[in-house]
């Protein structure tokens, strides 16, 4: 791991958590959570905005919307701009053309590609299917967004020390610079919610998305348009 | 020239004639050309004079017609007497991604009628891009006793029943390939049609098809056909199957597998391995939906005569495929999944130095986000290690000049160059100039270039050295690039044997259009779409070109004034009568 301080904060159900944290300096989101809502054993779906709202005062719960909407900014110049239709739906399926014909993909091979990718996303029953899930993990203030199969990891652990290190890669560091941060995703049914809650094998059929958030706990959590 | 002029005999030929004639007869000019096959050859040909062209019609079987309005059947019939087999190609090519109405027209129908007339012995029929319907499938099969080969590439209009058709009738059929089509699938039991006599299919692809289907009609067929040296299925025939059918077919030269991801015992593992390994003369691999790194070994022995392997349905990852091509030395031509990122592409660098062809699809279009598939690092090294590569479509999120430029010293011998760096107007993301430099080198080393297609962040100067350095340029694909009439002007100034021109989404206007009025008769058809032409402008390039057709597709609430699609071409037929109300002939 680079020099960066990256601590990825989960709300995790196990005890072993503390491993591969340093909680000594770890004012992370996560762990005040742990220890605010009992969330061992408690499998009631919370929502990412009420579960921000326990927190510290000055830290404001923002709107879902906030980052399962924002459109990623992108180069002004360009007339298709104008074309373009950005809907939260839009944001959340991928599939969805966003500019007529583009990029230029046949149609039987587009539809191959979305048959193809629905399969693998319903494949994800229990283990003995080998399908793999793949998954695209964005971490906030990093362009670049990576895609991971889910079959590869065994525990929220494994997937978060695996998720750091993936990101600690190739990335400029001074904005992260001992940065703090919380893994979100979301579930079949659309919502975005605090990576940790459910059992692992329950995670891996449900999760579509992963986002990783910086919070900064002096002001509010680091949204927005990247 | 009358057809009275043409109508061969040789009384009446006058003594003018007979003094110049050559002096072998008739039957022999004949007969050598028709030893002559490229079309471009024998239309030459016919231009020496006219005995030639006449010997040249009279012995042509097969014709070729890039657009099907550029001429009539019935002109068609009238000059080529005894043509068996036809190629047809019809929509402009950007309907493929949907950028044409659907009832814009290229219906078969009155084409078949005419066939039905004057070519009764009539024996291949090869259609791109056409509407065909399960009516003129059904005529097609009860009108041509002698019928051979059907082919269908991006077609649509037709369901399953159709197919029933064609298996029902056509006693000598030898070839079916449905490819890429927009099928309406009711089912698999056309498949039953096949009469138990019939036993002469060579070619069957209907890989296109999403159901499942009759596999036990499918193995009798496939057993009684001894001579199928094709075969390629679709989605729904499982591992198993698979096997049971090789074990009828092991001659097979090109085999499309199907699913290849059942769960399967150790024994059935083995079984499908030892019959692969019979499939020794393969040399054509597709199919592969949802393959298992797991049962790829099975293919192994199957792939040392490989020259063509298509693993665009299959999402391998990068280990997988460099395993797979351990085993396949002589390969040519490779189709992949960006899912096997640069790291697969490096594999491919290492393992296949006869590389001709590359295509790299990505498996995730449509995302916003960035993430990873292929970058400029993968093919890079394809380059360095594919020194023969001459045509590649490559679909990336980041490219650099630099890049390319290495990759084009590397391999100069690029015929076909299409790359599409998929944000729109994205500049080298490196250095964050336009990509103008990349695709000036291509069109400076690569004096062989037929085909090109842009992307990424252009300028005028890409199009400056395309004019200026292009010179075999037959093909041009445009998007989101330019900035003033300018650039489409050097194109239409510079590339002396461009054919195709399609535009979309490009800040080129009337100027641009109209400066191409004398070269669009040397072409075959122009395209330009969300650019910004006027109907003045259409309607003035229309007055000025009688030989042109120019069409204008309406679109909803559109500006009247802007012509917002735009598509023009040469034709002998006239103006088209077929064109829906949304399509303005000018």
């Amino acid at each position: 791991m680079s020099d960066v301080e990256l601590q990825l904060c989960l709300a995790l159900p196990t005890p072993d958590i503390t491993k591969g944290f340093n909680s000594n300096n770890y004012h992370g989101l996560g762990f005040d959570h742990l220890k605010q809502t009992s969330c061992f054993g408690d499998r009631k779906k919370r929502d990412f905005e009420q579960a921000l709202g326990n927190f510290s005062d000055e830290c404001n719960a923002m709107p879902l919307l906030l980052w399962s909407g924002q459109p990623n900014e992108e180069d002004d110049n360009h007339k298709y701009r104008n074309k373009r239709t950005f809907t939260i739906d839009d944001m959340n399926d991928a599939e969805e053309d966003k500019v007529v014909g583009w990029p230029p993909i046949k149609s039987w091979r587009k539809r191959t590609c979305h048959h193809h990718h629905h399969h693998e996303r319903a494949a994800g029953n229990g283990n003995g299917n080998g399908r793999s899930i793949y998954v695209k993990v964005k971490m906030e203030g990093v362009a670049i967004a990576r895609k991971i199969d889910m079959r590869h990891y065994h525990s929220y652990q494994h997937l978060t020390n695996s998720l750091i290190s993936i990101f600690t890669k190739n990335k400029k560091c001074d904005e992260h610079y001992n940065a703090r941060y919380t893994l979100t995703y979301q579930d079949k049914e659309g919502d975005w919610l605090v990576a940790g809650d459910i059992p692992w094998n329950d995670f891996i059929t449900t999760v579509q998305r992963l986002k990783i958030l910086r919070l900064n706990l002096q002001t509010q959590p680091q949204t927005g348009p990247e | 020239m009358g057809s009275s002029e043409l109508k061969r005999s040789k009384d009446s030929v006058s003594s003018d004639e007979s003094a110049r004639r050559s002096s072998f007869p008739d039957e022999v000019l004949e007969r050598v050309l028709s030893l002559l096959k490229p079309h471009r050859d024998r239309s030459s040909v016919s231009l020496v004079c006219k005995d030639w062209y006449n010997a040249e019609r009279w012995s042509r079987t097969h014709v070729f017609i890039g657009n099907c309005y550029s001429v009539s059947p019935e002109i068609v019939a009238r000059r080529f007497p005894r043509i068996r087999s036809v190629t047809l190609k019809g929509k402009p090519r950007f309907s493929d991604f949907n950028l044409v109405p659907e009832n814009w027209g290229a219906d078969i129908h009155s084409w078949l009628v005419v066939f039905a007339a004057k070519y009764p012995f009539l024996e291949e029929l090869r259609l791109k891009r056409m509407a065909i319907s399960d009516e003129s499938l059904e005529f097609l099969a009860i009108s041509f006793p002698n019928f051979k080969a059907l082919s269908l590439l991006s077609c649509d209009g037709f369901s399953t029943n159709g197919l029933a058709a064609i298996a029902t009738h056509c006693k000598n059929l030898t070839e079916l390939d449905i490819q890429e089509n927009g099928v309406y699938d009711k089912g698999g039991s056309w498949l039953s049609c096949f009469p138990e006599s019939f036993t002469s299919l060579e070619v069957l692809n209907f890989a296109n098809l999403t159901s499942d289907i009759n596999f036990d009609a499918l193995e009798k067929l496939v057993g009684r056909c001894k001579s199928m040296r094709v075969l390629k299925l679709n989605r729904s025939v499982s591992l198993e199957q698979l096997q049971r059918l090789l074990v009828n077919a092991p001659r097979l030269a090109e085999l499309g597998t199907g699913s290849f991801s059942q769960e399967l015992t150790i024994r059935e593992y083995e079984e499908l391995e030892s019959t692969l390994s019979n499939c020794k003369i393969m040399h054509t691999l597709s199919g592969l939906w949802d393959a298992k790194g797991i049962y790829l070994p099975t293919l192994y022995p199957a792939c040392s005569n490989l020259t063509f392997l298509n693993l665009s349905y299959a999402a391998l990852q990068s280990v997988e495929l460099a395993k797979l091509l351990a085993h396949c030395p002589r390969l040519k031509r490779l189709w992949v999944l960006d899912t096997v990122e640069d790291k697969g592409l490096e594999a491919v660098g290492l393992n296949c130095p006869l590389l001709e062809e590359l295509r790299v699809f990505p498996a995730d279009p449509f995302d916003d986000e960035i993430v990873h598939g292929v970058t400029e690092a993968g093919f890079l090294a394809v380059s360095f290690g594919c020194p023969r590569l001459h045509y590649v479509l490559y679909f990336c999120r980041q490219m650099t000049n630099a890049a390319v430029a290495t990759i084009v010293q590397n391999c100069p011998d690029f015929t076909h160059f299409r790359l599409c760096i998929m944000n729109p107007g994205q500049p080298d993301y490196l250095t964050n100039e336009p990509m103008d430099e990349a695709f000036g080198a291509v069109v400076k080393t690569c004096t062989k270039l037929q085909r090109l297609s842009v992307s990424g962040l252009l300028t005028d100067l890409t199009f400056e050295y395309i004019g200026r350095y292009a010179k075999n340029l037959e093909t041009l694909s445009v998007a989101f690039a330019g900035r003033s009439d300018w650039g489409m002007q050097c194109v239409l100034g510079g590339c002396p044997k461009l054919r195709k021109l399609e535009i979309r989404d490009c800040p080129f206007g009337n100027a641009a259009l109209l400066s191409g009025l004398e070269k669009y008769e040397s072409m075959r058809s122009l395209w330009m779409s969300a650019c910004n032409v006027t109907m003045n402008g259409c309607r003035l390039l229309a007055r000025e070109m009688p030989r042109l057709n120019v069409e204008v597709m309406k679109e909803d609430g559109s500006d009247d004034t802007q012509a917002y699609k735009v598509y023009v071409y040469r034709s002998i037929a006239g103006p088209r009568r077929d064109a829906p109300p949304s399509v303005l002939t000018l």
